[in-house]
């Protein structure tokens, strides 16, 4: 372990982590809020005929009842985006952009393998993943208890929630770091990896939204982060084993090309 | 045994070899570098300089062949040789975000060793402590070049390897810089620098390597090597020109009224006794440079027919 290249990770993020921490309280904060203050008139509308049910879906989430609103709350583009600051943008800038930039040969000229380089860059990662995440069912758990609603939810399940959510998170991750590793460039990693999110996205909302294609969800790895599945006691240990796997993978991907990668001066 | 402890090359390579698909970067490099000298390593752009030091640093895998440094081997001990090894990449990039103090103390940090030269460093170079505050982002290019050199240097190493170390540094801090390599090689530190800089190289190395395509042209001692030169004569001469038919290793004689020129090669001492007479009224005889010798070299090259890739 390197802490002087894991606190510089840490360091180089602090501002962005600061800034999205709050944003993401606020954030969970606000859904709880659209949950109480809309829930019945989305019912209604549902009722009425006025909208489909399947249209007032989001992805695996709903305004119908608390765990679904959270869960939607987080699939949402806004909570996405906040997260893939950390998923894509730290682990981009970590490997590939250093490469870019030209500093990658300075700190790869010390003494430190290319293998203990991506596991704390990783190691970075998963702690400003973990701390956002935290972040979005912080907010979501105060606005249900200023809301006083906080009965809905089973308080018991949110660690598993939080385990969920980062696991979720660490594959998006993952395979960004390990597409970081792959190019010289900063510009292909980032493109490929938020190709992976997006391409994951619209297969979870699609098959929201569309019934005849729902299978297209159980392809996409959002699709196994449903809070509200898990708030209701009903966690599926294969999402869990499925984004084990997705984390799992480009892990092994990035250590065993990483160190064979033949690093040529920067152009 | 401890007497071929002693001897062991601070670098070496035995028939190292890097190709690029089918394209060679480098080919069978031979290259023993002795602990304690300077060694400088000459060769144009391409000729596989910064891939060589690559790979001793262990960016680069080679195709074939081995190379150790320090005694240990690039490919079992990379992260060993660096811990031992100060590098100044060829056109340096720091982290323009860092005062120039946090980015030393970072790579510092890094590289898990005390410091221990970087004040006397930052003096020699003229990197006071009111520019170590201000952000590398705002260093001109020949202060990142001086950082680069202080970060590869702050921790003694026992190797440094330096690409193009004087780049961007201006003549003052270019003499400041010679003479940091002169302490270190009194100290027992082993230098490995290229450089396009043939009088830099000429000035402080004790021994060159010369490098075109890949492949080693010349390993010489610098001394040995300008002893080897041929001089550019010229002299004015009244009357007839002299007998110089018995001054060995002079070619190349022309003559143009009282201007005459030639090509000296070896002891300057036996032409000098054959012009020494009343008649002589001027004589210039240009110093033996590596530039010369550098250019011969290549040009010996370009002549042969080259091996197809």
């Amino acid at each position: 372990m390197s802490w002087a290249l894991f606190r510089r990770t840490l360091a180089w993020n602090r501002v962005r982590l600061l800034v999205l921490l709050l944003v993401s309280v606020g954030w969970g904060i606000l859904i709880p809020v659209i949950y109480t203050s809309f829930s019945d008139a989305f019912r209604q509308m549902v009722n009425s005929g006025a909208i489909p049910r399947n249209l007032m879906s989001f992805g695996s989430g709903d305004f119908f009842s608390l765990p679904g609103a959270l869960t939607l709350g987080l699939q949402h583009p806004l909570a996405i985006a906040f997260v893939a600051v950390f998923a894509i943008g730290t682990p981009v800038a970590a490997v590939a952009g250093e490469r870019e930039r030209g500093t990658l040969e300075v700190l790869l000229s010390k003494p430190i393998s290319r293998r203990r380089h991506y596991i704390v860059v990783a190691l970075a990662v998963v702690l400003l993943l973990a701390a956002i995440v935290a972040a979005l069912l912080v907010g979501e758990v105060v606005g249900a208890v200023l809301l006083d609603v906080s009965d809905e939810l089973e308080m018991a399940e949110l660690p598993l929630v939080f385990a969920n959510g980062l696991l979720l998170w660490s594959a998006f991750g993952a395979f960004s770091l390990a597409a970081s590793v792959s190019f010289d460039r900063a510009g292909p990693a980032l493109s490929l990896s938020l190709a992976y999110l997006l391409i994951n996205y619209f297969f979870e909302i699609l098959g929201s939204l569309w019934p005849d294609v729902q299978w297209t969800q159980e392809y996409s790895l959002i699709h196994h982060f449903n809070p509200g599945q898990v708030l209701q006691g009903n966690a599926d240990p294969l999402d869990f084993v499925i984004l084990g796997l997705a984390t799992l993978i480009p892990i092994i991907w990035a250590l065993v090309v990483y160190p064979r990668r033949d690093l040529a001066a920067p152009a | 045994m401890a007497e071929q402890q002693a001897v062991e090359p601070a670098i070496s390579t035995r028939g190292l070899t890097k190709r690029y698909g089918k394209v060679p970067a480098l080919t069978e490099l031979d290259l023993d570098v002795r602990p304690g000298e300077i060694f400088g390593f000459l060769g144009p752009n391409g000729a596989g300089k910064s891939t060589t030091i690559r790979i001793l640093l262990g960016f680069l895998h080679p195709s074939d062949g081995r190379a150790s440094v320090l005694g240990q081997d690039v490919g079992a001990d990379s992260v060993g040789i660096r811990r031992r090894t100060g590098y100044l990449p060829g056109g340096i990039s720091l982290y323009d975000s860092l005062s120039g103090r946090d980015a030393l103390d970072y790579l510092g940090d890094l590289q898990g060793l005390p410091p221990v030269r970087r004040d006397e460093l930052c003096e020699r170079l003229e990197m006071p402590a009111s520019v170590l505050r201000r952000r590398v982002r705002d260093y001109s290019r020949g202060m990142r070049q001086k950082m680069g050199v202080i970060q590869a240097l702050q921790h003694d190493p026992e190797l440094a390897i330096l690409d193009e170390p004087t780049e961007g540094l201006d003549p003052l801090m270019q003499h400041a810089f010679y003479g940091i390599l002169a302490d270190l090689r009194a100290a027992g530190r082993t230098i490995f620098m290229s450089s396009h800089v043939l009088s830099e190289v000429e000035r402080v190395c004790d021994r060159v390597a010369i490098i075109r395509r890949g492949r080693l042209m010349a390993l010489h001692d610098v001394e040995e090597l300008l002893a080897r030169r041929k001089r550019r004569i010229q002299l004015r001469w009244r009357g007839g020109p002299p007998d110089l038919s018995t001054v060995p290793g002079l070619t190349d004689v022309s003559v143009d009224g009282e201007r005459i020129g030639a090509t000296l090669l070896g002891d300057v001492a036996p032409f000098v006794r054959a012009v020494a007479s009343p008649a002589l009224l001027d004589l210039t005889i240009e110093p033996a440079t590596l530039e010369e010798a550098f250019l011969e070299y290549y040009a010996d090259d370009a002549a042969s027919p080259q091996p197809e890739p």
